[in-house]
C-alpha cells in the first residue's frame, strides 16, 4: 500500500471541491476550506494491480483576497492544476500558482484540468490553446464535475505519472 | 486712472482664465464639506473600509469605541433587558447547560470519591500521605486517582502529513487516520502560519471537551497521541521518548519514505506500548459504600411503596365495605389537600363510618364524612326501630318477614294489648301475629295455683282448730290467694278455692265426718277474717276417705289429720274482654 499526497490547486470557483466531491472518500466538512484554507479527502486509486491511496489536499482558491498556503504544498508528491474553462482568466492563475508551487516544492508533476466540459458552449478557451499546452509536454485533461467525464482519467493519469518520477 | 482700471480688469481676466476651473472646483468642495448630509454620506461610503484598515494596524479603534459599546449595553439592559437576554441566549445557554452538567457530574465523582476515600484502607493510607508530605488531601487522591484512557497514538510523517502507523486502544471507534492525521498537519500548519511561529516551533497540545491530542515533534515525524480524560504530566516525556527512539533506529526509512509505510509496521508495538502503558492506571471501581447507600435509597423506596399499595388496596376495601354497608349510601368521594372526602346518605342505625375506618386500620383524622340522614328499609334496621316504638321486653322475639311481625316469648296482657294497638300505626306492617306469646299473668297464675293446692294445715287428734305455730303457712297463703285473687281479675276469670278436710281413721265414720266438716269451715273462717269474700271459698270434709291410708301409723295419721284445698278457675262471662 503507497500513500501519496497531492494537492488540487486553482482559482476561486474553478470546481475543485465538486470534483473531488462525489469521487472520493471524505470526513470532513466543506466549512474546513473557508476556515482552515484546506479540506483533505482520500480516493484510492488502482494502477497496475498497485494501490495507491490519495491524499487529495483542496486547497482553498486563489484570488486577490486569499493567497494559497505555501505550506499546504509542503510534500505533496503532485498536483492538479484546475481551470474554469468558461474563464480565461483562470488558466492564467493556474499559471501563477505553477509557478509559486514549483518555487516552494520544486518539480513534481501535475496535471492541467479544464473542468466545466459541460459548459462547453460557454468556454473562453479554444482547442487550439489547449493543443498547444499539451504540445508543450503538458499532461491536460478535459473534465466535467457535473457528470463526471474526466476525473477518474485525471487521477490515473497523475497517479501514474507520480509512480513513475 | 484709465490705465490702472484696465489693467486691473486684465489681471482679473487672466485670472479668471488661469484659476477659473480649479476656483469653480474650490467653491463646489466648500459647497459639498459644508452639506452635513453629503459628508455623512461620504463618510459612510468608506468608514468599514477605514475601520479594518485601522483595525489591522493597531488597536486604537477598539479602544475608542469601548466606553461607547459599554455605555450601549448598559442603556440596552437598562432600556429592555429582554432583548440583550433573547440575543445571548443561544450562547449563554449550551454554556449554562455545560457547566451545571459537569459540577454534578463532578458532585457525583467527588462523592463517591469522598465514600471511597475516607471509608477505605487506601482512603487512610493516602491521608497519613497527605500528613506525612504536608501536601493537602485533596492533591494526593488526584494524583492517585487521575483517570484518563490513551485512546489513538499517530506516527505522522512530518513532510507529508502522512501515517505512517497508526494504533487504537480497544473499543474505541476511530475515523480514518489518513485523514486526521493529513488534517492535523495541516491545522498545525495553519496556526503556524497565521500566528506567525517559527517553524520548529511546534503545536504541543489541543484540547476539545474531554479529549486532548499531545503532540511531540521530531526532524522527520510527528507522533500525536489522542487522549481521553486528563492526561498525566509524564505522557508528554513518554511520547518524547518513544519519537526519539523512532528517529534513532529508523532514521534510513523516515529520510527515504516515499509513501510507502510498510517499513514501519515493526514499531506498532512500540506504539501500542504507549497506549497499554497507560491503561493499568486506569481503575475505576464504584465504592461498596454507594452501593450500600444506594440499597438503603431502594429499601425506603420499597417500603414506602409497600406502604402507599397497602394503603391503597385497605382504602379500596374500605370504600368497598362502605357501600355495601346497610343503611349507607356513598355519593361522592372526593381528594383534596391530602384529605379524603366522603359523602352520602346514612341510616341513624347503620355502621358507624369512623368506627368502620379504625377496623380497616385507615387513619380517621385523613378522612372527613358528610353524612344526611335517612331511614333505610333494611329489614333489619325497620325491625330493631319497631322493637324501639313497642319498647319490646326482653322475653319477646320479633321477626319481621313479608309485612307480618311475628313475635314469639313471653309478654304482659298490657304489653299485648298495647302492641296490638302501636303496630296499626307503623307503615309497612300487615298483620301482627301474636299466637306465640305466652301471657305472663296466665302463666303465674297457674304457679300460684299449685302452689295453693300444695299447701295445707294441720290438726290434732280430735280437734277441729288447727294446731298451733303454723301462722307462716298462714301468711303465705293469704298472699297466695290474694294474688290469685287479683290475677284472676286481670284476666277476667272467677276463681274459686276449695277447702277440703280430712280426719285420721280412728273413731267412727260420723264422727270423722263431722270433724272434717267442722276443720275446712274453721280454715275458710280464717281466710274470710282475712279479708277475702266467702263466695270464692267452697267447703267440703271427706272424713278419712281421702286419700285411703292401708296402714295406718302414727305419723302419716298425723300428716292425714289436715285441711288442702283446690283451686278451680272458669271463665267469668264478661263484656269488653275477648281474649283470656
Amino acid at each position: 500500500m503507497i500513500k501519496k499526497k497531492i494537492c488540487m490547486l486553482g482559482a476561486f470557483a474553478v470546481g475543485k471541491t465538486s470534483l473531488v466531491k462525489r469521487f472520493v472518500k471524505g470526513i470532513f466538512s466543506d466549512k474546513y476550506l473557508s476556515s482552515v484554507g484546506v479540506k483533505i479527502d482520500k480516493k484510492k486509486v488502482i494502477i497496475e494491480q498497485q494501490e495507491v491511496d490519495l491524499l487529495l489536499w483542496d486547497i482553498h482558491g486563489e484570488d486577490e483576497f486569499q493567497k494559497v498556503q505555501r505550506s499546504y504544498l509542503r510534500g505533496s508528491s503532485g498536483y492538479f492544476l484546475v481551470v474554469d474553462g468558461a474563464r480565461r482568466a483562470t488558466l492564467n492563475t493556474a499559471f501563477t500558482l505553477q509557478k509559486r508551487t514549483e518555487e516552494t516544492i520544486g518539480k513534481v508533476p501535475f496535471v492541467l484540468i479544464f473542468n466545466k466540459w459541460d459548459l462547453k458552449d460557454e468556454w473562453e478557451i479554444d482547442d487550439k490553446t489547449m493543443d498547444d499546452l499539451s504540445k508543450d509536454g503538458l499532461m491536460v485533461v478535459k473534465t466535467s464535475a457535473k457528470s463526471g467525464q474526466g476525473v477518474e482519467e485525471a487521477f490515473l493519469t497523475l497517479t501514474r505519472e507520480i509512480l513513475e518520477a | 486712472m484709465n490705465t490702472k482700471g484696465h489693467k486691473s480688469i486684465a489681471f482679473g481676466e487672466l485670472r479668471r482664465l488661469l484659476v477659473g476651473p480649479e476656483q469653480t472646483e474650490i467653491v463646489q468642495l466648500k459647497e459639498r464639506l459644508a452639506d452635513p448630509e453629503l459628508l455623512v454620506k461620504d463618510v459612510s461610503e468608506v468608514l468599514p473600509e477605514a475601520i479594518i484598515l485601522r483595525s489591522s494596524r493597531d488597536k486604537k479603534i477598539a479602544k475608542a469605541l469601548e466606553p461607547t459599546i459599554e455605555e450601549a449595553i448598559r442603556a440596552s439592559v437598562k432600556k429592555d433587558r429582554r432583548a440583550l437576554a433573547d440575543a445571548l441566549f443561544p450562547v449563554m445557554a449550551p454554556a449554562i447547560r455545560k457547566v451545571i452538567s459537569s459540577i454534578i457530574l463532578k458532585m457525583i465523582q467527588s462523592l463517591n470519591q469522598a465514600l471511597e476515600h475516607s471509608f477505605s484502607i487506601q482512603g487512610l493510607k493516602w491521608r497519613l500521605e497527605a500528613l506525612r508530605t504536608g501536601k493537602p488531601f485533596g492533591e494526593i487522591v488526584l494524583l492517585h486517582t487521575l483517570i484518563y484512557q490513551v485512546e489513538q497514538v499517530f506516527l505522522i510523517h512530518r513532510n507529508t502529513g502522512l501515517v505512517l502507523q497508526h494504533v487504537t486502544a480497544r473499543r474505541v471507534a476511530a475515523q480514518d487516520p489518513d485523514l486526521v492525521s493529513s488534517m492535523l498537519t495541516a491545522i498545525q500548519d495553519f496556526l503556524q502560519d497565521s500566528f506567525g511561529v517559527e517553524r520548529g516551533e511546534p503545536l504541543e497540545a489541543l484540547r476539545i471537551g474531554d479529549r486532548s491530542v499531545l503532540v511531540e515533534q521530531g526532524p522527520q515525524a510527528t507522533l500525536a497521541g489522542v487522549i481521553r480524560g486528563t492526561p498525566p504530566a509524564d505522557f508528554q516525556v513518554i511520547l518524547r521518548e518513544t519519537l526519539d527512539d523512532i528517529h534513532l533506529k529508523q532514521i534510513g526509512a523516515l529520510e527515504s519514505f516515499d509513501g510507502d509505510a510498510t517499513p514501519f509496521e515493526p514499531i506498532r508495538s512500540q506504539l501500542e506500548d504507549c497506549l497499554q502503558s497507560q491503561h493499568k492506571q486506569k481503575k475505576r471501581k464504584t465504592s461498596p459504600l454507594l452501593f450500600i447507600l444506594l440499597g438503603a435509597v431502594v429499601f425506603l423506596m420499597g417500603i414506602w411503596l409497600f406502604d402507599f399499595i397497602r394503603d391503597y388496596q385497605r382504602w379500596a376495601h374500605y370504600v368497598e365495605r362502605l357501600r355495601t354497608e346497610p343503611g349507607i349510601v356513598v355519593t361522592t368521594i372526593e381528594k383534596r389537600s391530602g384529605k379524603k372526602y366522603i359523602s352520602g346518605l346514612r341510616d341513624p342505625l347503620a355502621s358507624e363510618p369512623a368506627k368502620m375506618l379504625k377496623e380497616a386500620s385507615l387513619e380517621p383524622e385523613k378522612v372527613i364524612f358528610n353524612w344526611e340522614p335517612y331511614q333505610s328499609l333494611y329489614p333489619k334496621f325497620q325491625l330493631t326501630r319497631i322493637k324501639g316504638l313497642l319498647r319490646t321486653p326482653e322475653t319477646i322475639r320479633l321477626k319481621f318477614q313479608d309485612g307480618i311481625l311475628h313475635a314469639d316469648g313471653s309478654a304482659s296482657y298490657q304489653w299485648i294489648v298495647e302492641a296490638r294497638r302501636l303496630v296499626k300505626s307503623i307503615p309497612g306492617i300487615t298483620h301482627f301475629d301474636e299466637e306465640k306469646i305466652i301471657h305472663i299473668e296466665l302463666r303465674d297464675m297457674e304457679i300460684i295455683r299449685e302452689r295453693i293446692e300444695k299447701q295445707f294445715l294441720l290438726f290434732r287428734t280430735n280437734e277441729a282448730e288447727i294446731a298451733p305455730g303454723q301462722q307462716n303457712t298462714i301468711q303465705d297463703l293469704v298472699a297466695n290467694t290474694k294474688r290469685l285473687c287479683s290475677l284472676a281479675q286481670v284476666l277476667g276469670k272467677n276463681a274459686r278455692i276449695e277447702i277440703v278436710g280430712h280426719t285420721d281413721n280412728t273413731g267412727s265414720e260420723e264422727t270423722n265426718m263431722k270433724l272434717s266438716r267442722e276443720r275446712a269451715h274453721n280454715v275458710l273462717s280464717i281466710l274470710t277474717s282475712k279479708g277475702f269474700k266467702e263466695e270464692n271459698f267452697t267447703t267440703v270434709g271427706v272424713g278419712p276417705k281421702e286419700p285411703l291410708l292401708e296402714e295406718a301409723t302414727e305419723i302419716n295419721r298425723e300428716s292425714i289429720r289436715r285441711v288442702d284445698f283446690k283451686v278451680t278457675l272458669t271463665d267469668k262471662p264478661k263484656e269488653g274482654v275477648v281474649r283470656p
